[in-house]
Order: structure tokens, then sequence, then C-alpha cells
């Protein structure tokens, strides 16, 4: 028997298989694309996510007030010693001017409190160090760093509690969102394993006549299953090509507003998904043929006798 | 040809179709195996063509002892036997030429001898003005021709017949039996499996009786002598 035939003759029969179940191919389809937008979701969110964090640990800085009796020299050095640190990314020195005409511009709207400033006759606020750590986990260092007997006597404050909060709320909600996207998933992947096990019965029913015949004159067992199983695989199949056309579709149209959203953050979830497309999308695709595969084997197990 | 040693079929948990038949059967013999419903002579049948496996005893086709044959011989095995149904185990869906090309198709056979074979067969049944036909456009007898033109295009040496006239009226049985009769002259052995009284008399041929899974009678040029 040559080997083309046949898989030209396999292929000819799945294909009439599929659309004479169309409406139950066309629901199993429906289920694997459910699946697949809850897991590509999950993406997107991962994504968006990673995004976030970026954005809020390349703004997160901690703030080392100093008292009004603090030298620029001593705070100088200060930015010096910080400066020499591994975990140290930058330093931005404010004088007391500097953090006096900010001041006054922020509450510039509030009269009382410029009024009260204009009673203290003289300037407040003593220099300052914007400190920008290489990673959130070493602001617990830095400042330590800073508290010597030399310096900490002219710290009047140390900032930095807010973006903890942010940067653990990010994560939180990230790994929320990816915990209820994994159950949907789940929940989508158990239906669809009914659904093409359901499909692939009925199939086996409507074409019982059929399959009496090709086993009478002499098919053997994988020309018989052979249309089922590359049945379950357009599924897969087609379900992979329609979610690629719908995710570039839509990131097509979200990508800018996702972008204005994160502001000077370089982010484009089209672009991850372009990047990393074969990985993607050929893992989804083998994940389902997969799923197909086995759940058409078993159910074939159970309905063709052959 | 096909030779039966000692073979006995057990349906679960204790119905007993066929004991130690042993029979033997002649290159281009033509063989009726008659009795009555639940005999056992479909059972015996379906042995040949391995649709059924013996519990005891040799079955032994041509060469090849199908006792215990692979699941993955069994193709093999029917495209050297050809089968007919009493209800015909036709295609609906598919006209009397598909029907006939569909055996062929399955089997992995190319397309340009597909249309090689398939008027040919249908030549040989009377069936060539009516290639484009569907099932139900077809008398039974037609129909079973059809059936018989499928099982042929292997161009198989043995034709299991199982109760070919079964649905058919007097005139179109007689029909299917000059076709196997011409069948036979061929060279093709060819089992009839039947429990039709005129048509086992008018064959004049080798007749094997059946009853309670046993060979009760195995006659040359045999009548039906049951009653």
């Amino acid at each position: 028997m040559s080997l083309l035939l046949s898989t030209y003759r396999i292929i000819k029969f799945s294909i009439q298989n599929f659309f004479r179940n169309f409406w139950l191919s066309f629901i199993t389809i429906t289920i694997f694309i459910l699946t697949l937008i809850t897991v590509n979701a999950i993406l997107i969110m991962n994504v968006m996510a990673d995004a976030a964090l970026t954005s809020v640990e390349e703004r997160v800085e901690v703030s080392v007030y100093f008292t009004p009796e603090a030298s620029e020299d001593l705070v100088k050095s200060v930015q010096g010693y910080l400066l020499g640190l591994g975990q140290v990314r930058d330093v931005e020195f404010i004088t007391s001017e500097e953090s006096l005409e900010v001041f006054k511009k922020r509450h510039e709207s509030n009269p009382v409190i410029l009024a009260s400033l204009d009673e203290i006759a003289g300037n407040p606020f003593g220099h300052a160090l914007i400190v920008a750590a290489r990673s959130p986990e070493d602001f617990d260092f830095i400042l330590e760093s800073v508290q010597t007997p030399e310096f900490s006597p002219f710290i009047k404050e140390t900032d930095k509690t807010d973006h903890e909060m942010i940067i653990s709320n990010i994560q939180m909600l990230s790994s929320r969102v990816k915990l209820g996207g994994v159950a949907i998933a789940t929940f989508f992947t158990l239906v669809a394993i009914l659904i093409i096990f359901n499909t692939i019965r009925v199939a086996i029913y409507v074409h019982r006549d059929e399959i009496g015949i090709m086993k009478l004159v002499g098919a053997n067992n994988w020309f018989i299953r052979g249309p089922f199983l590359l049945e379950s695989l357009f599924y897969g199949l087609l379900a992979t090509a329609v979610i690629v056309a719908i995710l570039f579709l839509s990131l097509g149209a979200l990508d800018p507003w996702i972008a204005s959203y994160f502001g000077d953050i370089d982010v484009s979830v089209r672009e991850y998904f372009i990047d990393n497309a074969v990985v993607i999308f050929g893992g989804q695709l083998v994940a389902l043929s997969l799923l197909s595969l086995l759940t058409t084997l078993f159910a074939m197990r159970r309905y063709l006798r052959v | 040809m096909i030779k039966l040693s000692n073979v006995s079929k057990v349906y679960r948990p204790k119905t007993i179709a066929l004991k130690n038949i042993s029979l033997h059967i002649k290159p281009g013999e033509f063989v009726s195996i008659v009795g009555q419903s639940g005999s056992g002579k479909t059972t015996l049948a379906k042995l040949l063509f391995a649709e059924e496996g013996a519990t005891k005893g040799k079955i032994v086709i041509g060469d090849w002892d199908i006792s215990s044959i692979r699941q993955g011989d069994i193709p093999i095995l029917r495209k050297q036997i050809g089968v007919v149904f009493q209800d015909f185990k036709l295609l609906p869906r598919k006209t009397v030429r598909e029907n006939v090309a569909f055996a062929l198709e399955v089997a992995g056979e190319r397309g340009s001898r597909i249309k090689e074979i398939v008027p040919q067969v249908l030549k040989i049944v009377g069936l060539e003005d009516k290639t484009a036909r569907y099932p139900r456009q077809l008398s039974g007898g037609e129909q079973q021709r059809v059936s018989i033109a499928r099982a042929l295009v292997h161009r198989p040496k043995i034709i299991v017949a199982d109760e070919p006239t079964g649905n058919l009226d007097t005139i179109h049985s007689h029909e299917i039996l000059q076709l196997l009769r011409k069948i036979n002259e061929f060279g093709t052995t060819v089992v009839l499996v039947t429990h039709d009284r005129d048509i086992v008399n008018s064959l004049k041929k080798r007749v094997i009786t059946i009853e309670d899974g046993e060979i009760i009678s195995d006659v040359e040029h045999g009548k039906y002598v049951l009653s």
C-alpha cells in the first residue's frame, strides 16, 4: 500500500468526518478557543504585571531627609558613600532650597500651609538624598548602612514604605490573577476533554456502518483509526489559528492603550507575543494536539472495535 | 484451501456454538453449509474470515493457520476472502461505483487501478449500466449484486456468502445463485451459508449440514435434509 496514497485518503476521510459532524466540531473548537483565550489572558496579565513591577521598581526610590543642621559637605559625603555601594544605582542630591521649592509648589493651592511656612520665617527643610536602588530588596540594607554614628544624628527621616506596598500589591494581584486563570484554564481543559471524547464517540457512531465495511474489505487498523485521530488534530490546529488571529487583531488595538498606560516604560504585549510566537503558539498547539490525541485514543479504545 | 480440525466455539458464559468441527474444502469447490437458525452455521462462516476466533481447534486458510491470527493480520486475510451478507452492508450515500471502489480505496489501491477494476467487476455482476445509482434506487437483488461486486474487487480466492438470498424473492435469489456459480466457475471457492431449501437443492453441490453446532452430514452432491 502506498503510504502517500493512504495518507491522502486518511486526510480525505478525516475532512469528511469533520464536516459531517460540523456542529460537534464547531463546539469542540469553540471550547478549545476559550481555553486558549484564558491561557493567553494569563500571559498578557503576566507581561503587564512584569511591566508594572519594572515601572514601579524604576520609580521607587528611598528618600533620606537630613536635619537643617546637616551641612552640604556632610550630605555630599553621605552621597559619595552611598554611590560606592553596589546596591545603589543612583543618588540625587536635593538642596534644602530645592526641597522648599518642591514643597511650595506641591501646596501652592493651600494658603494655610504656605502661610505657616511664612510664620516659621526661614527654611525648615534640610538637604535630602534620593537614592535609587538596583532592586527594592536592597532598600533595607541601604538605609541601615547610613545609620552610622557619624551620619545618623543628622538624618531626620527616611521614606520607602509606600513603594513596598505598591510592589507587594502588584505581586499579590498578579499571583491571584494567575491562580484564577489557571483554575479557569483547567476547567476549560476538562470541558474540552469531555467534548472531544463525546465528539469522537458520536463520529464513531455515525460512521459505524462505514467502519464495519472498512473492516470487512480489509482496511488496516490505522486506516480506520487515522481519520479520527487526524480529525482531533484539526481541532487543535484550527483553534490555535483562530487564537493567533484574535490575539494579534486585539493586541494591535490594545497595545497603544497599554503603552500609554505605562508611560515611559517600554511595554508592548504584541511584541512580546511576536518575539515568543514559536514557543507560545507552538507550545499551545502541541499541548492541544496531545490532549486531543490522548482523548481520541481513549474514546477509540472504548468505542471503536477494530 | 480451507481446513478446520476439531474447532469449537463457546460464547461466554457457556453457550456452545460449535463442537469439534472438522472439515476440508478443496480449492474451487462450491460448498453449502446449511442448518436451522441457531445451528452455528453463521458462527462457522465468521470463523473463516476471522470475525470470530475459535475457542479450540485449528483453522487453516490456504497455508495460513488463522487459529490465533494477530489483529494486525486480519486485513490481509480479508483481502483474500470476499464476504457477502444477507443485509448487503452497502453505504447508502455512495453510488454503486463508489461502494465498490471504497473497498479498493481503503485497501490502498491506486486510483488508476480502481478505475480499471471497478467497471470490470460491475460488468461481471451485470450492473455496468447502473454505476451512478444509489443503493436505494436498486432492487434487493441488484443491491446484493453490488455487494458481490465489492467482495470480488480484491480477486479473492474464497467467497463466503452468509444467507445472501435471505432478503430476496425467488427470482432474485436464483439470479444471485447463478452469479455465485459463475464466480465459482472462474475458480473461486464459494462457501454458501443458507437455510434455503430450494437454493441448496437446485445447486447439486456439496452440502454440509450443521445441527446444534455439530456436522451431522457432509454429502458431495447433497440436498437439504433438514425438516
